[in-house]
């Protein structure tokens, strides 16, 4: 089954890669089949390997999405090397598809990962934080907003 | 229009994923044990930040033997290339003294003026010793000699404008040129798949920079009805001065323009059109006037041309044709002019008689035969990889076409394979194409002959099948009636 890439008018190449086809399936895959693999290595209850699935995810996205500035080449001159990838994608514009989608994830994450160990206390304490801080870097208001300065411009 | 299997974009992700994943982990490891040892920095800062150079140490530099290979003779449809090897897993690369005579799929050299040519090098060499190798000045000092002078007549009369002048290197044609013609408050509206010289040209200019989609004129019109009704950021005043700029043939798609559309939405919003013609200029065309002369579109619609000479004359150097008025202000004001040291003599001499031979007033008929030939053979070469199943982009006439191979390891794949089997193909992969859409690019030369094609074929097949890359399914070869001769092309 053949899919169509056109090319976009984003000039960002750290950013235009989203906007093909095959991204969001390739990014719920990943989620799946790593949920998959901590199921038979480390070989807990399925609630258990979502629950390290949904914090490993956490861990993964928010240090790629909301912690690193700039981009991995340097022909771009440095011009978003004060933006991370998050305000970077759709040349910054807010509410865009694949921020929604995006801001998706972690949520259905968390309900899958909270349903499956039965909402027990400590876990879900762990899960709800990570969701909490994950979903509220994502809001618009928080587009280039550096709290306390942390992770600002030296 | 490049359609891709979706499985296979779904594999394309998962493995620059992995690759992203590895030189992330290498970069954490490399981290730690740097912490340990003492910096040999003595108090100055890093040259680069450890995150703007990743790309290029985690992942081109494993493949780097790809790229950047030397060649030892001119760039003909035969040439030597230089062995090389790496005891560093290509960290570094060393030249051994052996070489291998391969077929030339890579070099821009559509008309064949890249070897010595009957009419051109005496020529030239009468040039050399005339003139000597370099003028050792700028244009407006002691740089402009009659070659020059010729030179840029010669260049006028051969696009179709009024007058031209002429710059010792081409990707300086573009990013000096832009700066001079508009600046801030005026709008740039470039194709998003253009060269990194215009978009450098570009930004250097400080006028607004806005992209519409690639090859698409209602888009573009979109863009320039939107633009207009804004006007310039912030004071909404009306834009000093709107340019559009496009490219003949797109260098990593094989595209035409859809230049007569372009330029009507053009003169409908009274916006100014700038062409490069980088590959197009001598390769298309029914005399090799370039894109304009294919499409059937009016010199005079174009404002601005722009044109390298690397590609079909087979020398060094960029011009830019327009009217009159036009190039005595850039000769006033254009650095690359003012400051920067003329085209080589020679150099020269070798675009005149190149033109001379391509407009047939060498005596013969060699121009013709060149452009026919280089029509015919990508033509062919086309039609037969898209019958065995490739994905191959571009228009018909175009003699670039690229072969789509889209996985990160397919990009070395391919072009060792080749290269074992004598065949130097190009590859091209992030960040000159976009992430998904790597692909290995084929120039045609009017110097290939039916037997290279038929090798270039040969090789190309079963390299595509040990790697994967036939995404289309091969068109069944004909059997044509018996008593008549079969060709069989596999």
């Amino acid at each position: 089954m053949y899919v169509s890439a056109e090319p976009t008018t984003d000039l960002n190449k750290n950013t235009e890669w989203f906007t093909y086809p095959g991204v969001w399936s390739i990014y719920i895959l990943f989620v799946f089949f790593s949920w998959l693999i901590v199921l038979s290595l480390l070989g807990t209850s399925p609630g258990t390997a979502w629950t390290i699935v949904h914090l490993s995810h956490f861990f993964v996205t928010y240090h790629f999405f909301h912690w690193k500035k700039g981009t991995p080449f340097a022909d771009d001159q440095g011009i978003y090397n004060g933006l991370t990838w998050w305000e970077q994608i759709d040349n910054g514009k807010q509410l865009t598809r694949n921020r929604k989608f995006l801001t998706v994830v972690p949520l259905v994450l968390y309900l899958i990962a909270s349903h499956t160990t039965n909402y027990l206390s400590p876990v879900l304490f762990l899960n709800t934080v990570a969701v909490v801080v994950l979903v509220v870097a994502k809001f618009p208001n928080m587009h280039k907003v550096r709290i306390f300065g942390i992770n600002g411009d030296h | 229009m490049i359609t891709i299997p979706y499985l296979t974009a779904l594999t394309t992700y998962f493995s620059y994923g992995l690759l992203f994943a590895f030189g992330q982990f290498r970069d954490f490891f490399r981290k730690i044990f740097d912490w340990w040892q003492a910096s040999n920095l003595q108090g100055y800062a890093p040259i680069c930040l450890g995150l703007e150079d990743f790309y290029i140490r985690r992942l081109y530099l494993r493949i780097q033997d790809c790229f950047g290979r030397p060649i030892a003779s001119a760039p003909d449809a035969w040439f030597d290339v230089v062995e090389r090897y790496s005891n560093d897993y290509n960290k570094t690369l060393k030249r051994t003294e052996k070489k291998s005579r391969c077929l030339n799929l890579g070099s821009y050299n559509y008309l064949g003026f890249a070897a010595a040519d009957e009419y051109c090098t005496p020529r030239v060499i009468d040039s050399l010793n005339r003139f000597s190798a370099s003028t050792c000045s700028t244009r407006v000092d002691g740089g402009t000699t009659t070659l020059h002078k010729e030179l840029e007549e010669c260049v006028a009369n051969f696009v179709g404008k009024p007058s031209a002048v002429v710059f010792g290197m081409g990707y300086v044609t573009n990013s000096a040129i832009l700066p001079v013609v508009i600046g801030k408050g005026g709008l740039i509206i470039s194709d998003s798949l253009n060269h990194n010289s215009i978009v450098n040209g570009a930004r250097g200019s400080g006028a607004t920079i806005r992209v519409f989609q690639h090859n698409t004129p209602s888009h573009l019109e979109k863009v320039l009805r939107e633009q207009i009704a804004e006007g310039q950021p912030r004071t909404h005043r009306p834009w000093k001065k709107i340019i559009v700029v496009v490219e003949g043939i797109y260098s990593m798609e094989g595209e035409l323009c859809k230049l007569p559309e372009i330029v009507a939405i053009c003169k409908k919003y009274k916006a100014y059109v700038y062409l490069d013609e980088a590959h197009s200029i001598g390769a298309v065309g029914k005399t090799g006037r370039g894109v304009c002369e294919l499409l059937g579109v009016d010199t005079a619609d174009v404002d601005i041309m722009m044109g390298t000479f690397t590609k079909s004359f087979g020398s060094c150097g960029g011009y830019i044709a327009g009217s009159n008025e036009l190039i005595q202000y850039l000769k006033y004001t254009c650095p690359a002019h003012l400051y920067a040291t003329s085209i080589s003599p020679p150099a020269a001499q070798q675009i005149i008689s190149s033109i001379k031979v391509i407009l047939g007033e060498d005596g013969s008929s060699r121009g013709a035969q060149k452009l026919a030939r280089i029509r015919e053979n990508s033509n062919f070469l086309r039609s037969e990889l898209q019958k065995m199943g490739f994905e191959v982009l571009g228009d018909n006439d175009s003699p670039v076409m690229p072969i789509m191979l889209y996985n990160p390891a397919k990009i070395p794949a391919f072009s060792r394979e080749c290269l074992k089997q004598n065949v130097a193909v190009v590859t091209v992969a992030f960040p000159a194409t976009p992430l998904l859409l790597a692909r290995a690019r084929i120039c045609i030369s009017a110097s290939h002959t039916k037997e290279d094609l038929l090798k270039a074929l040969e090789v190309i097949s079963q390299v595509g099948d040990l790697v994967g890359i036939k995404y289309f399914p091969a068109e069944p070869k004909k059997q044509l009636q018996p008593g008549k001769e079969t060709i069989k092309l596999e």
